[in-house]
């Protein structure tokens, strides 16, 4: 049996190589060599991530590999995973891991393979330093989410959301004045070349990816096989986090390493004041989804 | 059967439907899912087609096309274009081939708010194939620099090429429209030179015309304002990093409309007309799109972009000897492929091979636009030559293809100068955007 | 073929023509409102200086429903681009046949197109799939997109049935 794995990203990629490759190998040596896992990378099979959801769910891919910010209203309580200060960058994918089985209702209509939280969302602002929550009050912010925009909001300053890959160029001509994304944001889409500041260390959000497998493809397969390619998501999800962490601290080091440019940490009374502001958004994001202040709950006591 | 042997058959069915008279999106989208069908199952099938529709129309850049379509159609409606022609007209009519050089000037500049070719033929050539007759210009020249003039509407901003070809590659469409500025620019300067030389050579092919006074030529300019003023909003507005390309469009068709309605050039029942095109030309690339969507799964599902990829890099003849390959494929297909369908249909095989070998994306993206746009002007099937042809009906198409010439031969000067000189189409987006 | 018989045709395809076109006026006015969309969010951003989150979810579905009532008018009226060089090679039976399998073939395509579309908006009913930002409901557009593609089937059905009873398409 050979799974046709869709893959937004290019061949050459981090996450290709460390992570979803790695993920191939495994199924192939769990399931005696059962079942292969075929990777369409760069958007073969269909660009972009945004439908990469619907590739999965019906059936156009086997699996897929997207962000549950994307769907975000498919996924609200996989969501609460993503909001500030609830996971901590290192043990987060473990954290999601032991209480995997709150989210059983929000995966019916596909199978999820893997699950991993990624690096927070900083602060990239163009020519701006923020230091303080004074600092980015009334700034125009790309958001990759909709509890990022919540949070953004609560800071005083304004959402804008837009794709990805259009970060790069309304930051150059200043349609936004800074970006919320993930350090890997600057090797993958070179943000350094259109931002001088960087503001790091206070709370945020991350935004959690999955693989995806569809639903009837996962229950023609046997028991066995199936063991298998959850096994292999199961330790894939670890491999993912490792790699984005990995490479989003490779992107802050080198944006530190750019001249003229500056990563800031702020002081802790400034990170404070932001980490409270963040924090404001919690109980209302919360109280939009059932059994979101259990899972809550359950996430922080960790 | 191998996958590889369904992906060529899949080929040779596309081919196939097109001699059958199908449409070229239907086509597409018949071997897509046929095509899938046969090798995943009609359930991949049925979803592939679903979904790659559904994100098709759904795309966001692929917004600025209706936009920019109403732009130009209301500009044409409201006379906006025949202000552009007869201002050019004024300034260069009294040099010999005069009449020629400002329909390319024409056609130049209404390109910068008609992302087609052949509205652009259209448009200035119903404005300027009378004239020229008037004055007795040679019907090769006239017609052949109207079939010219207008592929110009596919180099220079905005363009529909340059939108497919960013929504294929997801390279981005401001880079890639502002990459087309210096590549337009040069052609039309290309063209005049072209007709300098066929007029050298032969005076009676475009006589000189009258000259117009200084006062009115000025006043002819002052009409073409309009539309000057848009271009200036949106394209500059692009430049200048003001507006996306999405907002670019939206902003200069709302433009386009105010003036046209407050300057009373245009009539309600001329603007029903332009919105009722502008909706069944947008559903028509729509369709292609959503072709080209079904059918680019299908080709990766069977392998034909890697195997071809590789075909070509087992020639061995280097990086320009493969580029060339790839060039001169597209001048064949362009004999009798339409331009948008041969992009759909090529880059999803050509794009990571010319990444591969290190060539710029962006790059390619303009010389694979003018390669096309030689297809729009080549026999047998060159789309600019019959639109031209049926607005000057009394020519024979021959004459046309003949007066096309030294046209063709100007494009592909431009093209060697892009090679040698890769700035010319990038130091516009390099210094905007780096 | 009999006088009565060429009425009902000629009827049947006026019908598709009207309802076709009464659409595309329907796309016409949402091809206005999204000029009005794109242009307000250019204003609201720069003048008011407050960007409307979520506005590209607006007018990316706005295009979904303008391009799915446009569609069969552009099929009714012929628009689709062509390769029409090898129409004297392949003569009178090669168009005729070709015309015939054309319609034959799209309609089968649409057909799986119109009945896909039409489940995943019953899904997407079912399960509230919504855009991300305003949390738009989705069913509605591919329910559209069904209706649309439905619609192109009808015409090609017309198309064939005159097609065949007039033993060509009488486009050449
Ligand atoms: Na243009
Ligand atoms: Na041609």
């Amino acid at each position: 049996e050979e799974l046709k794995f869709a893959n937004f990203l290019a061949g050459g990629h981090p996450y290709t190589t460390g992570t979803f490759e790695p993920f191939a190998e495994m199924v192939k040596e769990k399931s005696g060599g059962d079942v292969t896992v075929r990777l369409y990378n760069g958007g073969e099979l269909g660009p972009g991530p945004v439908e990469q959801y619907s590739r999965a769910l019906d059936g156009v891919a086997d699996l897929s590999v997207s962000l549950a910010g994307y769907t975000a209203n498919t996924f609200p309580l996989t969501l609460v995973a993503e909001l500030p200060g609830v996971l901590n960058e290192e043990t987060g994918t473990q954290t999601l891991w032991d209480h995997i089985d709150m989210l059983k209702g929000e995966y019916r209509r596909v199978q999820l393979v893997s699950l991993w939280s990624s690096a927070k969302n900083y602060i990239f602002s163009k020519d701006k330093p923020v230091r303080t929550l004074d600092d980015v009050k009334g700034m125009k912010i790309r958001v990759p989410s909709r509890n990022t925009g919540l949070m953004v909001e609560a800071w005083g300053a304004t959402p804008v959301s837009m794709p990805v890959s259009e970060i790069y160029n309304s930051l150059q001509t200043g349609v936004i004045d800074a970006a919320m994304i993930d350090g890997t944001g600057v090797n993958a889409f070179k943000l350094g070349e259109v931002s001088k500041y960087l503001t790091i260390g206070i709370d945020s959000t991350n935004s959690p990816f999955f693989i995806l497998m569809n639903r009837d493809a996962f229950k023609s397969l046997s028991d066995k096989d199936q063991k298998a390619v959850l096994d292999a998501g199961r330790e894939a999800s670890q491999l993912g986090q490792d790699t984005q962490l990995r490479v989003a601290a490779e992107g802050i080091k080198a944006f530190a390493g750019m001249p003229g440019h500056e990563v800031i940490t702020p002081t802790p009374d400034a990170a404070a004041a932001f980490n409270k502001a963040s924090a404001s958004i919690i109980p209302e994001v919360l109280k939009a989804t059932k059994g979101a202040q259990d899972y809550y709950d359950a996430l922080k006591a960790e | 059967m191998t996958e590889l042997q369904i992906g060529i058959l899949g080929f040779v069915a596309l081919f196939g439907l097109m001699v059958m008279r199908t449409p070229v999106a239907f086509s597409m989208l018949m071997v897509g899912f046929f095509g899938t069908w046969i090798v995943e199952g009609l359930r991949r099938a049925g979803a592939l087609m679903l979904t790659e529709s559904y994100s098709a129309v759904a795309n966001y850049s692929l917004i600025v096309v209706p936009m920019f379509i109403l732009l130009g159609n209301i500009s044409s409606e409201a006379g906006f274009s025949r202000g552009l022609y007869d201002a050019a007209h004024a300034w260069v009519g009294r040099f010999r081939g005069g009449l020629a050089t400002a329909s390319v000037l024409g056609c130049a500049a209404f390109s910068a708010v008609s992302g087609s070719s052949v509205a652009t033929a259209v448009t200035i050539g119903k404005v300027a194939l009378p004239e020229m007759k008037r004055l007795g210009y040679g019907d090769g020249l006239s017609t052949g620099s109207i079939a010219a003039g207008g592929t110009l509407g596919f180099l220079i901003p905005p363009s529909t090429g340059f939108v497919i070809y960013a929504i294929l590659t997801e390279e981005s469409i401001g880079r890639l429209f502002m990459a087309g500025i210096l590549p337009g620019a040069l052609m039309m300067l290309l063209f005049i030179a072209a007709i300098w030389i066929v007029t050298l050579r032969d005076p009676a092919q475009g006589p000189k015309g009258h000259a117009v006074p200084l006062a009115e030529r000025f006043t002819l300019l002052f009409r073409a304002l309009p539309l000057l003023i848009v271009i200036v909003v949106s394209i500059g507005g692009i430049y200048t990093g003001i507006f996306t390309p999405v907002e670019a469009s939206g902003v200069g068709a709302a433009l386009t409309v105010l003036l046209a309605f407050g300057t009373r050039a245009m009539s309600l029942s001329g603007f029903k007309r332009a919105v009722m095109d502008t909706v069944r030309t947008s559903a028509m690339l729509y369709m292609i799109v959503i072709g080209a969507n079904v059918l680019n799964p299908f080709l990766a599902l069977t392998n034909i972009p890697d195997a071809l990829g590789h075909a070509l890099e087992a020639l061995g003849i280097g990086r320009y000897g493969t580029l060339i390959v790839i060039l001169l494929s597209y001048v064949v297909l362009g004999m009798f492929l339409d331009g948008l369908a041969m992009l759909v249909i090529t880059v999803p095989i050509y794009y990571p091979v010319i990444v591969a070998l290190g060539f710029d994306p962006i790059w390619f993206g303009v010389i694979a636009v003018i390669v096309i746009e030689m297809g729009m002007i080549t026999p047998p099937v060159g789309l600019n030559v019959f639109v031209v042809k049926n607005v000057a009906r009394s020519v024979p198409l021959a004459t046309v293809f003949q007066g096309v010439t030294p046209f063709l031969i100007a494009m592909i000067v431009c093209i060697l100068l892009i090679i040698l000189f890769p700035d010319i189409a990038l130091i516009i987006p390099n210094s905007m955007f780096n | 073929m009999s006088v009565t018989h060429s009425k009902t045709l000629r009827s049947l395809s006026v019908i598709t023509d009207r309802a076709t076109h009464a659409l595309s006026v329907v796309a016409g006015v949402l091809l206005l409102a999204m000029v009005v969309i794109i242009a307000w969010g250019v204003i609201s951003r720069y003048f008011l200086g407050a960007p409307i989150l979520g506005l590209n979810e607006i007018v990316q579905l706005n295009a979904v429903a303008l391009a799915m009532l446009a569609l069969p008018y552009a099929t009714s009226s012929g628009v689709h681009v062509r390769a029409d060089i090898f129409d004297r090679l392949i003569g009178w039976g090669g168009r005729f046949l070709g015309d015939i399998l054309t319609r034959c073939l799209s309609i089968l395509v649409l057909y799986h197109l119109t009945e896909r579309a039409w489940y995943k908006a019953m899904d997407a009913l079912e399960f509230g799939d919504t855009t991300n930002m305003l949390a738009l409901p989705l069913w509605p557009f591919y329910a559209l997109m069904a209706f649309g593609m439905g619609l192109c089937i009808l015409v090609f059905a017309v198309q064939l049935i005159t097609i065949i009873a007039n033993r060509g398409a009488g486009d050449d």
